[in-house]
């Protein structure tokens, strides 16, 4: 909502047309001697030689796949061959326009893709440099290995043979592959090449690619991201989203340094999705690059172009590109192919006729390209002949190796099993190089900073009475010092979500900040969560510190792929190669009823990946997101509503300094010696109140705020419960499968020999938030937590309970609740 | 000639107080109607309060800094 932009009612009001620029089809019309001429013969061979190699690698998957050997090797190969016979064109004319600092980030069907920016990046480089990204991989064994196995006398002969033996030993689970085996064939990638994540969740690359131009354009870089989906992508919401990010107003009006994204949308349209065909039958298109037109009047400079000849392709990835370094992005492209091979090998091609196969296989990139070379003279067919052999024969050699134990030995489970769950988090804290960021105005006449200045650190006055929240470090303050350092402090920490600048966030924690920093380190994003997320994971491998917000817990679901499957996925998958430090903050709402109430930390933590932290005090806040904001791996923030406005009643003041509270440690927040009660976020509170109450019974409880629920330390917990015997676990989340219901088995199992009773877990039922009036019926009251801990967890049948919860839970389980 | 008062408003059901983070008009100063007088906080927003009347401020009776109630007299102007 910048006020500098007015909405004029008599402009907007009055009668007009909308069009948009015309989207060219199939306008490539350049002779072969012009090519020749502009390009050289080298490179127009060069192409050819390309797509050969990249046939010759997925004839080999698919034999393997089909007989179980490829000539005279016998492998049983038992992952994904998602390929892309027949696109080779698409993938080597793309890659022919793009240098080693364009990223590309693709889809399950990338090998192509994949190794043709590998081959086109080794023509590029120098060969000191290609020694020195090979040397620099991993500890070196798959350079050794080809060093060995598959030598080469130039440097780009051993470079091209570790492209393809990284991705083959990659696809075979094996040590030496790109990522340890632990990506496989569709998230393959060697970001030195330019070559980023294949992406195994149709059309999620969209969002990532945009984040990755996000950083591109934040740190100036003369270079593009292009997203390579397909066809079947443009069903996806999050590719929309994306699209729709990477053009907004904001970067052409708002910003300091105008221009759009630059990012392109190529898109491989193969014409399936699977078996759905996309135009005719899945998709509202008629042509795939008229979508450009329903976004922005220059269409996205959308362009169908024929993706059976590379040069095509090449021509308009060029044009795109100088488009999009220019700020005039984002662009799209709609590259028209045909996949000759099944979409997997349980294909049986029932959606296809046999006729429309054999016409496009008439038409096959490689032969039509190899004719056209042969026909201008620029190669003679025995030349041509020869490539192929020698093509060939060096994919046999890569193959025979890559297979071989000896030489590339198969990735194990380590002597505990658990090597792979070492790989999930980095660990570690990378500090920020480079100068501090400038802020806009001096931080100490910004209003917020001034009241802030002004605040009791500590929750009560001399008496002993409360502070109002005026008059003290509230929880959201917490936050937004800690936000605020690292806004200072640190050039990779960009901030945006829903409402972040002059809203102050939804719930003004960001208050203050648009005064300080412009709009390329905080600004609004539109309401689209997937994107949100995707595109600050896209920032964060490039080298970014996204900040961003999802408004209410409750929004999750609309960045479900983002969080679970790629920011949780993406460390491991990547053999530690990628890091992912990403902090996404969400509120924990109520009053709004059952679409905004709800606690999804436990869902959140169920997924392996994710840091989450849920801070209940001022003091844990600030110290909890100092320590999410300078990790190396992705945290996820939950904060509750109802704590915005609390005060620090523990541990004294809220240091004024920026500190870190390690994720993982519990902490007790009130000693006690008959029950042990274990609190996750917002819960302490209502603790607090029942032991007080208990108290004047001479029960005392002893508190522990989880703080963290992933890393979680459970020492101080079994510690406690050794002491006490008993443990009282409460949360807001509705019981079933929550994180409450974990902590508890885990404590039972590991310290079964203290306990008097059974943990009890005290959550929400199993049934939706009610509206305001009636949240006491479902969020634990004290009086909630003096029943259970009378009635169960001291046995005193005498007790008449308070609450309402005298639920026979297992009749409720039988009916479902 | 009448007197009106600027009062502290209702900011939702869940705001019983704010703070006066800025008096931008003293006594004596000419306003018009619509015009910002005094810049008010809360824990979530920051925002200007607008003079309800074209005149002159006769009385500001707030400082700034003073956490204030909803319904407070902040300032009064005579047209
Ligand atoms: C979100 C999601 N939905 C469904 C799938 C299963 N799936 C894998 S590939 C594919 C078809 C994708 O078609 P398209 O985007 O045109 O790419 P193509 O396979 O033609 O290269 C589907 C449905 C998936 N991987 N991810
Ligand atoms: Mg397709």
């Amino acid at each position: 909502m910048p006020k500098s932009i007015h909405i004029d009612p008599v402009a907007t009001r009055s009668s007009t047309e909308l069009e948009s620029r015309r989207i060219p089809v199939h306008s490539y019309a350049r002779p072969m001697a012009e090519e020749l001429r502009v390009r050289g013969a080298d490179t127009l061979i060069m192409a050819l030689r390309h797509m050969m190699v990249i046939r010759a690698f997925e004839s080999g998957v698919a034999s393997l796949k089909s007989t179980g050997s490829y000539r005279d090797l016998t492998y049983a190969y038992k992952g994904p061959a998602h390929l892309s016979i027949g696109q080779e064109a698409a993938a080597v004319g793309a890659a022919m326009a793009l240098t080693p600092e364009d990223h590309i980030f693709g889809s399950h069907r990338s090998h192509g893709e994949f190794l043709a920016k590998g081959l086109s990046a080794i023509e590029r480089l120098g060969d000191n440099t290609l020694t020195a990204i090979m040397e620099a991989h991993g500890d070196g064994a798959l350079l050794r290995a080809v060093e060995t196995h598959l030598p080469d006398e130039s440097a780009r002969g051993l470079a091209e043979n570790f492209l393809l033996m990284g991705l083959l030993a990659e696809m075979f689970t094996r040590e030496i592959g790109f990522n340890g085996g632990l990506g496989g064939s569709m998230h393959a990638f060697f970001t030195p090449f330019g070559a980023y994540p294949n992406n195994a969740i149709v059309g999620a690359s969209a969002g990532i690619a945009t984040g990755a131009a996000l950083w591109m354009k934040t740190e100036g870089r003369d270079s593009i991201a292009v997203s390579m989906v397909g066809d079947g992508a443009t069903g996806c919401g999050p590719v929309w989203e994306a699209l729709n990010f990477a053009g907004m107003a904001q970067f052409e009006r708002l910003w300091d340094n105008p221009g759009f994204l630059p990012v392109l949308y190529f898109f491989t349209n193969n014409f399936y999705a699977m078996g759905g065909q996309t135009s005719g039958e899945t998709m509202s298109w008629d042509r795939l690059a008229r979508i450009g037109a329903g976004l922005r009047e220059d269409a996205c400079h959308a362009e169908t172009v024929d993706g059976t000849n590379p040069l095509a392709v090449a021509d308009a990835v060029q044009r795109k590109r100088q488009l999009l370094l220019d700020g005039k992005g984002p662009a799209i492209l709609d590259v028209e192919c045909y996949r000759y091979s099944g979409h997997s090998t349980t294909d049986v091609n029932a959606y296809r006729t046999k006729d429309e196969i054999a016409e496009w296989t008439a038409v096959d990139p490689i032969t039509t390209y190899r004719d056209s070379l042969v026909a201008e003279g620029i190669l003679d067919a025995a030349t041509a002949d020869g490539i192929q052999s020698e093509v060939g024969a060096g994919m046999h050699a890569v193959y025979m190796a890559a297979a071989n134990p000896e030489i590339s030995p198969p990735a194990g489970l380590g002597s505990d099993g658990a090597s792979i769950g070492r790989k999930v988090f980095a660990g570690s804290e990378t500090p920020p190089i480079g100068r501090a960021p400038e802020p806009l105005s001096e931080p100490a006449k910004v209003a917020r900073i001034r009241q802030n200045a002004r605040k009791s650190r500590g929750g009560k006055d001399a008496n002993g009475e409360l502070l109002s929240p005026l008059k003290a470090i509230t929880l959201r303050d917490g936050l937004f010092e800690a936000i605020l350092h690292a806004a200072l402090t640190d050039p990779r920490v960009i901030i945006y979500g829903e409402e972040c600048r002059e809203w102050g966030g939804a719930f003004g924690v960001y208050r203050g900040l648009s005064d300080l920093f412009p709009h390329d380190r905080v600004f609004n994003a539109p309401i689209s969560e997937a994107a949100i997320v995707a595109t600050a994971i896209g920032a964060a491998i490039e080298g970014g510190r996204p900040l961003v917000e999802l408004m209410y817990a409750d929004f999750i679901g609309r960045a479900g792929d983002e969080l679970f499957n790629q920011l949780a996925k993406w460390q491991a998958m990547s053999n530690g190669l990628l890091k992912v430090p990403v902090v996404v903050r969400c509120s924990v709402g109520s009053k709004y009823g059952a679409q905004h109430s709800q606690d999804w930390s436990g869902l959140a933590a169920h997924v392996p990946g994710l840091k989450i932290i849920y801070p209940a005090t001022p003091r844990d806040a600030k110290g909890l997101m100092a320590s999410a904001l300078a990790s190396d791996d992705p945290v996820i923030v939950f904060e509750s509503q109802r704590l915005y406005d609390q005060v620090e009643l523990f541990h004294g003041e809220v240091p004024e300094g920026n500190f870190k509270i390690s994720i993982g440690a519990p902490d007790i927040k009130r000693v006690g010696s008959d029950v042990t009660v274990l609190t996750i976020g917002p819960a302490l509170y209502p603790a607090l109140d029942a032991a007080d109450s208990l108290a004047r019974r001479g029960i005392t409880l002893e508190i522990i705020d989880a703080r963290s629920l992933v890393p979680f330390d459970y020492g101080p917990v079994l510690d406690s419960v050794t002491k006490t015997g008993r443990l009282l676990l409460v949360s807001e989340a509705c019981e079933r499968g929550s994180f409450a219901m974990t902590l508890a088995s885990n404590v039972t199992r590991f310290a079964f020999d203290a306990l008097k009773a059974p943990p009890r877990v005290l959550g929400g039922p199993n049934w939706i938030v009610p509206g305001a009036d009636l949240e006491h019926g479902y969020f634990p009251q004290p009086f909630d937590i003096e029943d259970v801990i009378l009635t169960d967890l001291m046995g005193d049948t005498g007790h008449v309970r308070k609450g309402s919860r005298a639920w026979d839970d297992l009749a409720l389980a039988r009916s479902g609740l | 000639m009448a007197r009106i008062e600027l009062r502290m408003p209702e900011l939702g059901n869940e705001i019983t107080e704010a703070q006066i983070d800025a008096l931008l008009k003293g006594t004596g100063d000419k306003v018009s109607e619509g015009e910002e007088i005094v810049t008010i906080t809360t824990p979530k927003v920051t925002m200007d309060l607008e003079a309800p009347a074209t005149g002159t401020v006769l009385e500001v009776l707030v400082e700034e800094d003073e956490i204030v109630a909803v319904g407070t007299v902040l300032a009064v102007i005579e047209t």
